[in-house]
């Protein structure tokens, strides 16, 4: 029981925590926040450690290829160079579905 | 004696709600030799247009159709699945040592998702049809196609989850169950690429159902997730797609390779050569197919800085595969080489393997793909790879097992004169298509300039020979069920559990739990504890 | 019932405890694969905050601060509640397991019912993208692409509680036949898993949707 009290005090503070740094306008503080929430759940509530080894494992390899897929994924976008195009701007498409519809 | 599991209970009901792992591999086995059935149709009816540069059969919206549904159907209903639901599901608890799969009642449920996508995406193919190629790029499914989008695509959610299961239940499985004495490095080199295939299905797979989603969303409310009008960015859904997409590749080619080795050790009577590149060489595959997806957009406006990591990454990931190849050959060097049916397929499947490969460097290359992308050069090129090389090894692996699953034997003769056709045919039909696209035929067009009619022609007879070499296993298999010779429970002489238990097995696949004391294909071993030098499962004890 | 103590002899473990253990490290498999699902996700969204960052911000500046802080609240309390039902579980409480379990889902049902009143709200402001879509100007579009997101997002994580509610339920309803005894509680273990992760992946979704860009 005590465990699991700390742990959901701990959330509670990390989300109050959360909400000033958003208050103050500090984004990187609120991504540490909410990581930390992460590792409080996994280790403090799904008690990975307590578990198989197995376990550890797969959750390791998830985040792995988590990590390739936002990693790899995004490069093409942030690196992209973007042509502009000569001409008129392209038609908005919801204004035109709007008149189409 | 233990009664074997095709004749335990032969109640309808009881092969439906099986759980034993070996019913649920025919059960699958039924269900995509009708998909493999039904996108040879959609290939015939393709290869019959392009007799004529004008098109011979079909109206162009029609060609578009049967080339999606080819697509779709064999490479989502056939290719993804076939080796590791059919013979994978069969022979991983064997060659564990184990009665079952880690979770029986998922791999039933596994089967019944795969039924249920392959009846929605049927429902969508055939009562609308769809136009937009296996691929489904935005923004041509989102907005612009006319087809049935949403049925297919669910379907093929759907069918995510059913690879998803199965990959947790052979990684689990194969961590779990492995008998005593199994230690990693004495797993046959199947289970080793059919546990790097898993990782694939459990990691990838799921970002293929995202997309999907995301693409179903787009398309039912209209919202532009993927719509550039909106700053969307339709590259974004490529991008994920072939996260998905490209190591799906290396599903459709792992378990081949895995397959290839057994064959090939069993026939040269030799243990593998190399066997500890040749096992973490599958599970480098794996890694290193996640991360070279970036190559199917090299033209698509993909930044210059990720097409050259891209392209560099698709170099790496031929090292492990040479590196298959070449102990393949090493194992065969020297080795007292029978050349019966499996050993053949092995054989087609690692030249056709090889010249698939090869020509993938020439489209991981920046400069050569901007000539080569979306030509027929292309469509040779991965049909080397999973026709020639998967197909291949599929059927390989069918003829090789084929004993042990029915307790009967094949024809030989009409065994070997089959894969002798496959190859043939095969080679007539796409080689043709390598010159084709080099000099510039580009893919999924109804039409065609005169000038490319003959090779086209060949191109259809090869599919032709190919359609009749892949009718004749059909009507063969079909025969021994009844008259073939009853299968002795090592034919083969190979080393591998499975083979130290009845033709067929009993429902709980071995009387008692067998125990490991040596490598994967020790023949010494085996000959001692059989006391014959040349094999022979007639003298089993 | 089966009492899951023992093993039947079909099963293919050698020992429950062999069974057990393949049972968790299943899930924690599946879970890694569920993570890549929601994968998919970050990385749209990861990519359009920062190339459509001024329309993502004005998305983000949209939603309900309060209900989503609330909601966020509500459901660290429920994985909480739901762990308890883990631990009275392992010592064989059956009767514990029932009134944590009911917990947790209720609390999962208030999730819910909350996220409906916001989708409401926000129906009725028009924020769904389409033609109607009530954000104007240049920045518009990426508006418009964050409350893609965020219905979607919010959807699929719905269908996770839903799904979560009646896997809780069907522990309870185990539990109240007297299924679980010290030796055996994986079912209520394995669902905290579920439960815990659906909780994981609301936290990386609060700031994601409700805080990252607001001022």
């Amino acid at each position: 029981m005590g465990r699991i009290a700390i742990c959901w005090g701990m959330l509670v503070l990390l989300l109050a925590a959360e909400l000033a740094a958003t208050w103050a306008g500090y984004g990187i503080a609120v991504c540490v926040a909410a990581v930390l929430m992460v590792l409080v759940i996994v280790l403090g509530f799904m008690q990975i450690l307590r578990g198989p080894k197995l376990a550890v494992i797969f959750a390791l390899g998830g985040l792995f290829w988590l990590t390739i897929l936002l990693a790899l994924g995004s490069l093409d976008s942030f690196t992209r160079t973007t042509v502009p195009v000569p001409g008129p701007a392209l038609p908005d498409r919801a204004a035109g579905l709007q008149e189409g519809g | 004696m233990a009664q074997s599991y095709l004749w335990q209970d032969g109640t309808l009901r009881s092969w439906l709600l099986t759980r034993d792992h070996k019913r649920i591999a025919l059960l699958y086995l039924g269900s995509i030799t009708f998909f493999f059935a039904l996108g040879g149709v959609g290939a015939a009816l393709i290869r019959l247009q392009l007799l004529e540069p004008t098109g011979a059969i079909l109206s162009d919206a029609a060609y578009n159709r049967v080339f999606t549904l080819h697509g779709v159907v064999m490479v989502w209903l056939f290719l993804v699945p076939s080796i590791p639901v059919t013979l994978g599901n069969f022979l991983v608890p064997l060659m564990l040592g184990a009665r079952d799969l880690a979770f029986p009642r998922l791999n039933l449920i596994s089967w019944y998702l795969f039924v249920a996508s392959g009846l929605l995406v049927l429902y969508g193919l055939f009562w609308g049809g769809l136009e937009t190629g296996w691929t489904f790029y935005t923004p041509l499914s989102s907005d612009y196609s006319e087809g049935r989008v949403l049925p297919v695509v669910l379907g093929i959610f759907l069918n995510g989850f059913s690879s998803i299961a199965t990959g947790v239940n052979f990684i689990v499985s194969i961590h779990q169950l492995r008998a005593p004495g199994m230690t990693w490095y004495r797993l046959p080199l199947m289970l080793w690429a059919l546990y790097a295939t898993s990782v694939i299905f459990v990691l990838a797979t799921p970002v293929l159902g995202i997309t999907l989603l995301l693409l179903a969303f787009e398309r039912l409310f209209r919202v532009g997730v993927f719509d550039p009008g909106l700053g969307g960015d339709p590259l974004l859904f490529q991008q994920m797609f072939w996260f998905y997409s490209h190591p799906a590749v290396y599903i459709m080619i792992l378990p081949g390779m895995g397959v290839v080795s057994e064959i090939v050790s069993t026939f040269c009577r030799k243990p593998v050569f190399g066997y500890r590149f040749v096992a973490w060489s599958s599970v480098s595959i794996a890694a290193i197919g996640f991360i070279v997806w970036g190559h199917h957009m090299f033209v698509a406006g993909e930044s210059l800085y990720s097409a050259i990591v891209f392209s560099m990454f698709s170099f790496f990931v031929s090292v492990p595969s040479a590196i298959k190849v070449f102990n393949w050959l090493g194992t065969m060097h020297g080795g007292a080489i029978r050349l019966d049916a499996p050993m053949l397929y092995a054989m087609g499947f690692i030249g056709l393997f090889t010249v698939g490969g090869l020509t993938g460097l020439f489209l991981a290359s920046l400069a050569a793909d901007v000539h080569l992308t979306q030509t027929y050069f292309v469509v040779a090129h991965f049909h080397y790879i999973m026709v020639g090389g998967m197909v291949s090894a599929y059927f390989g692996g069918l003829h090789y097992w084929w004993p042990k699953i029915t307790g009967r034997m094949y024809p030989e003769i009409w065994g070997r004169l089959a894969a002798a056709l496959i190859f043939f045919g095969f080679n007539l039909t796409f080689f043709p298509q390598f010159i084709l696209g080099f000099e510039g035929m580009p893919r999924r067009y109804a039409t065609y300039p005169a000038q490319f009619q003959i090779l086209n022609v060949l191109s259809s007879a090869g599919a032709g020979i190919l359609a009749v070499a892949y009718v004749m296993p059909l009507v063969y298999f079909g025969w021994s069920l009844f008259r073939g010779a009853r299968a002795p429970d090592n034919p083969w002489g190979a080393t591998g559990l499975e083979w130290r238990t009845p033709s067929p097995p009993p429902t709980e696949n071995f009387a008692e739990t067998p125990v490991v004391t040596t490598d994967a294909y020790d023949y010494g071993e085996l000959d001692a504890r059989t006391g014959v030098a040349d094999s022979g499962g007639a003298h089993h004890v | 019932m089966s009492d899951g103590s023992v093993l039947d002899h079909h099963s293919p473990y050698e020992t429950p405890l062999h069974r057990d253990e393949s049972a968790i490290a299943g899930m924690w498999l599946f879970l890694a694969s569920e993570a890549l699902l929601f994968g998919g996700l970050f990385l749209v969204c990861l990519v359009y905050s920062q190339t459509r960052a001024a329309g993502w911000a004005a998305g983000v500046r949209h939603t309900d601060l309060t209900i989503g802080a609330v909601n966020t609240l509500v459901l660290i309390t429920s994985s909480a509640v739901y762990t308890m039902a883990v631990a009275a579980g392992q010592r064989g409480d059956n009767r514990g397991v029932v009134r944590f379990g009911l917990g947790a889902a209720v609390l999962g049902m208030a999730f819910l019912a909350l996220k409906g009143v916001e989708w409401g709200q926000e129906f009725r402001e028009s924020l769904f993208p389409g033609p109607h879509f009530a954000l104007h100007g240049p920045d518009s579009g990426g508006a418009a692409l964050f409350y893609s997101f965020y219905f979607l997002a919010t959807f699929l994580h719905g269908m996770h509680m839903v799904v979560g509610i009646g896997l809780i339920l069907w522990v309870c309803r185990k539990a109240r036949h007297g299924a679980f005894g010290p030796a055996w509680s994986t079912p209520v273990d394995v669902v905290g898993l579920y439960w815990s992760f659906v909780d994981l992946v609301w936290m990386l979704l609060f700031p994601l949707l409700y805080l990252i860009g607001r001022r």
